[in-house]
């Protein structure tokens, strides 16, 4: 199927509920089918903003996040009680050009085996059970128009290609977007994020408590990991993936969560050496999130420390583990009705690694504040505009102030 | 009795009926709606990890049925305060019916935060996250609709209709009404078809009675019933009773197709 063929079905989708939803005064409620078994709510959001010459915020779509028309359609099939299944289909494209993505992001069933237990089990492309902003990727969640570093910005690692020595990795630092490495596929590509917030993971999760309960515990198995998310899996083994969250008054939202999965790809251990090839190659990431609302005020602290372990091939040797942590802070504040404020800092830091000749953290740390306001014009058109300046300590380009204006309508 | 009346939340039958009483006249009557709307589920949002909590359905039969204008000198503005309950992800009531400079509290009696919000017309306001136990309030100063939301539970939602008069019903579960009070001296004469808002025809297979009483049965009755003297349709209905009864089966069925 063509990508314009592919591209066809959302549009058509999402063009005909708005037109027969506009037909009917635009509905102040989700809309719903077959009595409530069939609930239906969608999201068409444009971004526009000037080019991202540094490619800070490029996403694993291999597009800049500021950048992005998404249209996207979810859907909640309960064809009986207590077993839903869940459907997001979404496209994506560039404001600037270029083709057009479309993909299911979401496909699975949820199941809860007790009506009065609050136990849920879901199966399929799941969303993470790691961290928060993995699952708040929708433009009417948030009022910053950008994502979080931890969950965006490219690193120069690749599951499908590894550095040969420690030269070989400080070299392609703060080229995150198309690094190349001899070892493994031996052509640029995309690095990955220390965790996605734009594709979801396949395999089977559960969840005990919500978020109204004290305490909640999710555990997920899964093909890929945090960082390259995948329907099948390619590297040999699952990933093991938990949340613990806290909810000690309705005002505070504390979590902590863990994910350990095998990163490196089997097409690369393939072709390692004997005495390498056994290895695991895991990526084990831990976080810690709290959020504090009250009144017209809410503070978000997400923080994201992952630490890969790769082979060791050559001089001068890769010194595992690489550790990547990603800090953000953000705040809300509803100036209006419909009118909210938001800043967010973020960093992202690298640890050390020595080559020949230096000794650099192994990718250019970058940091990030993102500054904004967003407007509902009426209940389900929000429009938004934000301004970020990153700067990163390495590369061709070090610096870059990005303005962006946003338009979404949902329902 | 001379009257306008609306139905919030559609409505084709009313039945009013008004009795002389030393303090005002009482119109009362009952309110079928055509269609009861299924509960609002939860929007669809793939990142969630079960289900949600366990919610109360919203009260979704209910309408306010009120006069469009009022007697004069028939109301004066009151401090008084009126109540919308958060409750189980619901509003309670769902339909709220008040006088202008009523103070609409709105308590949290839920486990979690909730955001009231509108970006009504009539009146905007956001009364942020408060938890359980607490509450804040509304002063509502100008007449018309407003649309109440949560900002976290986008499934929540509220009426508050605001008029300047006191002479407004809401229904109970059954669809009846009673609106009290009417002074005497409004009562200058019947009710004419230019004093009650006509139904739409599309849609009108849905109803089970017809005319603003509900007397009709079916549409052929309620055709004929808009005959009587002084009728501006009366030439028409006339017409009507010339064609052959297979004729008048087809304009039927036309109308019911509608």
């Amino acid at each position: 199927m063509s990508t314009r063929s592919r591209l066809a079905l959302p549009i058509v989708i999402v063009l005909g509920l708005c037109a027969r939803l506009e037909a009917q005064g635009w509905p102040e409620q989700t809309a719903t089918l077959f009595d409530g078994r069939v609930t239906l709510g969608g999201e068409a959001t444009a971004t526009v903003a000037p080019e991202d010459k540094g490619h800070f915020t490029y996403t694993d779509y291999e597009r800049s996040s500021l950048q992005l028309v998404r249209l996207g359609v979810a859907a909640a099939i309960r064809p009986i009680d207590r077993l839903t299944f869940v459907v997001d289909l979404r496209a994506e494209g560039d404001t600037s050009g270029g083709d057009w993505s479309a993909i299911p992001v979401a496909l699975y069933v949820r199941v809860r085996p007790w009506r009065d237990r609050r136990f849920d089990i879901q199966a399929g492309r799941i969303p993470p059970v790691f961290g928060v902003a993995g699952r708040h990727i929708y433009a009417s969640d948030n009022v910053l128009i950008g994502t979080p570093l931890a969950w965006q910005y490219l690193t120069v690692l690749r599951a499908d290609a590894v550095p040969a020595n420690a030269d070989e990795l400080i070299y392609a630092r703060s080229y995150g977007w198309q690094p190349g490495y001899s070892v493994g596929d031996d052509g640029y590509a995309r690095g990955v994020p220390l965790a996605t917030a734009f594709r979801y993971d396949t395999g089977v999760e559960a969840r005990i408590g919500d978020d109204v309960s004290l305490v909640s515990v999710a555990v997920a198995l899964t093909n890929g990991t945090l960082s390259a998310p995948g329907l099948r899996s390619s590297n040999g083994g699952p990933q093991v993936s938990t949340r613990v969250a806290l909810h000690p008054s309705p005002a505070w939202v504390i979590g902590a969560s863990y994910a350990d999965g095998r990163f490196v790809a089997d097409t690369v251990r393939d072709g390692l050496p004997a005495s390498q090839s056994g290895g695991r190659y895991p990526q084990r990431t831990i976080g810690g999130d709290a959020e504090y609302s009250l009144g017209h005020v809410l503070i978000r602290a997400e923080l994201v420390a992952a630490r890969w372990t790769l082979p060791v091939l050559g001089p001068p040797p890769i010194d595992n583990p690489l550790w990547s942590t990603g800090v953000s802070v953000e705040g809300r504040y509803k100036i209006a009705p419909g009118v909210t404020a938001a800043l967010r800092g973020d960093h992202l830091g690298f640890n050390s690694q020595t080559g020949t000749y230096l000794t650099l953290p192994w990718d250019a740390p970058v940091s990030r504040v993102e500054g904004g306001v967003s407007w509902a014009a009426t209940r389900h058109v929000i429009l938004r505009g934000s301004i970020q300046y990153n700067s990163r300590n390495r590369g061709p380009i070090r610096s870059a102030t990005l303005p962006a204006a946003q338009v979404t309508l949902w329902f | 009795m001379r009257a306008a009346a609306g139905v919030l939340a559609g409505g084709l039958a009313m039945t009013a009926v008004s009795a002389g009483q030393p303090r005002g006249a009482s119109v009362r009557g009952r309110v079928e709606l055509p269609h009861v709307p299924v509960m609002v589920e939860r929007r669809p949002a793939s990142g969630e990890l079960g289900e949600g909590p366990p919610r109360d359905a919203a009260e979704w039969r209910r309408a306010v049925v009120y006069f469009e204008t009022a007697p004069k000198g028939a109301f004066e503005a009151e401090d008084v305060h009126a109540q919308m309950d958060q409750r189980n992800e619901t509003f309670v009531p769902h339909l709220l019916a008040v006088t202008v400079g009523t103070t609409v509290d709105f308590p949290n009696d839920d486990r979690t935060y909730h955001n009231v919000f509108s970006l009504s017309k009539t009146k905007r306001f956001d009364l942020g996250r408060y938890a359980a136990g607490r509450s804040k309030s509304v002063r509502f100063d100008r007449p018309g609709v407003v649309r109440v939301f949560c900002e976290i539970h986008s499934h929540m939602n509220a009426f508050i209709l605001v008029f300047t008069h006191r002479f407004f019903g809401v229904t109970d579960p059954d669809g009846r009404y009673q609106i009290d009070g009417v002074p005497p001296g409004t009562i200058d004469g019947e009710a004419g078809s230019r004093d009650w808002r006509t139904g739409a025809l599309i849609g009108l297979r849905f109803s089970k009675t017809y005319m603003h009483d509900g007397r009709a049965k079916n549409i052929r009755d309620a055709i004929l019933l808009h005959g009587g003297p002084g009728s501006e349709a009366a030439p028409c209905i006339e017409l009507f009773k010339k064609y052959t009864p297979d004729n008048q089966d087809i304009l039927v069925r036309y109308v019911e197709a509608l």
